[in-house]
């Protein structure tokens, strides 16, 4: 498919899924009600639902679906693993253990930011460790050993959670298992600009390094060969992809699939070139997440499904049936 | 995904109902025979012996009060201690954390207990909660030759059932019904108190994001009712679940009583007094009618002491 044809329509399809992430919602409200409160008028209570609660979230789910499906597509490169998603580096689980800690203590009541900045520093302890390992034998990054690393550490993370888990009270329980399976319900104003201002310069530097990472794709040692400071872009490029994946888990909890099958149906489309791939990487899973977000407000409204749920159902099909056609047509 | 511990549903007043009649039918012989002056010859099958249909519907016997027990639910061991029956207890479980516990060896949690504990401690009786968590205990129970008596402590009906069978397990009958019947008559001095103010509209949320709340069937929706409140999500087709941000916002709610440290945000529902409230309010025991009362004085401020004005 056209790269270009594709990208016009994923930049209409995020720009369609944001509009109805807007106007349609579990309460009810007419097209000129949503008008009027974004203009900043009618009733108070509209008002706070479109401004202070859909948009927020809407453009949360934007950043994030976005973000974890280009952090997704750079794993996948520089590991040169199809298996490669934005968690594999135990980033899901040191980010976990961060909000279950939070959540087993009771330090939620002390402040909203005390999830999100726990989640982010486990993230964080999460990338260090398997970095530190990774670097450990010598100058350069071994990716196997990253991955087998990253692999270990994310095992002996979800031991920390069941054993903490394993000691709490149900309510914790509860409350650890649904932050674990991720919800962009807490969206805020603040929270999508610390996210933007983040993730907008990490994406376009992402897109910057697409021709080396084009290269890296192929193999390291050709890489070299062909004039790229492969050290550095790898690093670079991880540790960033790394840093947006976290981001994406303090504000939203653990969204699976999206980083594993965007990147990859995108390929499936326009083929492996990392300057088409990444950014339409970022389109499909902004549009993805924003969608899967809108369902999981409107299927049972006024209860909420977790949106992990809705990203597995609607993505594992799609994404079979992608795969299968690729196998088809040569 | 709904959580597996929360107090579920109360299974239907009938089935309750069905419950009580059984179990009131089958005690008539150890009313009249106190526990504690059984005489020796008849124990074996005597009067004191007493057949109990337990919440799941199996006939238990006992050929005398129990004397060891072991209660896996913490609201019918607080019953047992209510009763009088305190010093019976040989163990308990990790989730009965008052000091009196301190001294009894636990079991782990309440379902699917440590089994080697359970036969450690010699109990003629475990109390274990009904329902399909966990099956594995009563089978090994049965295996084990353990009495074990189900109780479901989910609604207020429950509660009051439960009282009677471990009165009959026991042998206290006469307290289990002044404790029933104490409990009755609290909660109709608390309705007709609460009559005299306005219902108030209330969400009750257990916190988390999107925020969990209570629904229709639920023990805190009936104490709610008794209390002079009305539940805003009396439509929601769960017992507890996670609502959009925007329903909690669009709906009329005078107060939102947010249970145990769990933050609730509070721009969610400006209009709303947001009261914080002591999560051991959602264990349905003995203590039910107290529980009712401080739900209301948080909906209502304090209530009026002294007689009804119509008390007839």
């Amino acid at each position: 498919m056209n790269r270009w044809m594709l990208g016009a329509g994923l930049l209409l399809a995020t720009v369609v899924s944001v509009l109805l992430g807007v106007r349609l919602g579990s309460v009810p409200l007419t097209t000129p009600q949503v008008l009027e409160a974004l203009k900043g008028g009618g009733d108070p209570v509209i008002r706070d639902i479109v401004v202070q609660l859909r948009l927020p979230r809407v453009l949360l789910g934007v950043l994030v679906g976005g973000g974890l499906a280009i952090a997704g597509a750079t794993f996948q490169a520089l590991l040169r693993n199809p298996l490669a998603e934005p968690y594999i580096l135990g980033i899901s689980g040191g980010a976990s253990v961060g909000a279950v800690l939070v959540l087993a203590f009771g330090w939620v009541a002390a402040g909203s930011w005390a999830l999100p900045l726990a989640a982010f520093a486990g993230a964080l302890v999460a990338i260090v460790l398997v970095f530190r390992v990774a670097t450990a034998t010598g100058r350069a990054m071994d990716v196997r050993v990253l991955l087998l690393a990253g692999v270990v550490v994310a095992a002996f993370f979800s031991a920390c959670i069941a054993f903490i888990l394993s000691i709490s009270p149900a309510r914790t329980i509860q409350s650890a298992v649904l932050w674990i399976m991720g919800s962009l319900a807490g969206a805020t104003w603040r929270g999508v600009f610390l996210t933007a201002v983040y993730t907008t310069p990490a994406v376009l530097l992402l897109v910057g390094l697409a021709r080396p990472l084009n290269l890296l794709a192929i193999g390291e040692e050709t890489a070299h060969h062909l004039g790229a400071d492969v050290e550095k872009v790898k690093r670079t490029s991880l540790v960033v992809a790394a840093l947006i994946t976290a981001s994406g888990v303090a504000v939203a909890g653990v969204i699976g699939f999206v980083g594993l099958i965007v990147p990859h149906a995108v390929r499936l489309l326009v083929g492996s070139d990392h300057r088409a791939l990444l950014p339409l990487s970022f389109l499909a899973g902004a549009a993805f997440l924003t969608l899967a977000d809108l369902a999981a407000r409107l299927a049972l409204s006024p209860t909420e499904i977790p949106i992990g749920v809705i990203t597995a159902f609607i993505g594992v099909p799609f994404f079979l049936v992608l795969l299968r056609r690729s196998m088809t047509t040569p | 995904m709904r959580p597996r511990q929360i107090p579920r549903v109360v299974m239907g007043l009938r089935h309750a109902l069905l419950l009580l009649v059984s179990a009131g039918v089958a005690c008539s012989s150890g009313d009249r025979q106190p526990a504690d002056d059984r005489d020796g010859s008849e124990r074996a099958g005597g009067a004191a012996a007493v057949e109990i249909v337990d919440a799941n519907g199996r006939t238990l016997r006992l050929d005398e009060p129990a004397a060891r027990i072991l209660s896996l639910v913490p609201s019918a061991t607080l019953t047992l201690r209510t009763l009088g029956a305190g010093d019976r207890l040989v163990g308990r479980t990790d989730y009965d954390t008052e000091p009196w516990a301190s001294e009894l060896p636990s079991v782990g949690g309440g379902l699917e207990p440590n089994l080697e504990a359970v036969v450690t401690l010699q109990p003629d009786l475990v109390v274990r909660f009904a329902g399909s968590q966990d099956r594995r205990t009563p089978q090994r129970l049965d295996d084990l030759g353990i009495p074990h008596l189900a109780v479901r402590p989910d609604g207020i009906g429950d509660v009051l059932e439960t009282i009677r069978m471990l009165g009959l397990a026991t042998g206290r009958t006469a307290e289990a019904d002044s404790l029933v019947s104490a409990i009755r008559s609290d909660l109709q001095d608390l309705e007709a108190r609460v009559a005299a103010f306005p219902r108030k509209s209330v969400a009750y949320v257990l916190g988390g994001t999107p925020p969990w709340v209570a629904g229709p069937g639920t023990y805190i929706d009936e104490l709610l009712t008794l209390a002079g409140g009305d539940n805003v999500f009396a439509d929601l087709e769960a017992l507890y679940a996670p609502v959009s941000p925007e329903e909690v916002r669009s709906r009329r709610i005078d107060v939102v009583l947010a249970s145990g440290a769990e933050a609730f945000d509070t721009s969610l529902a400006p209009d709303a007094r947001v009261e914080v409230v002591d999560d051991r309010l959602e264990i349905p025991g003995p203590d039910l009618a107290d529980s009712a009362r401080r739900l209301a004085e948080l909906l209502h401020g304090p209530l009026p002491s002294g007689p009804l004005p119509a008390d007839p």
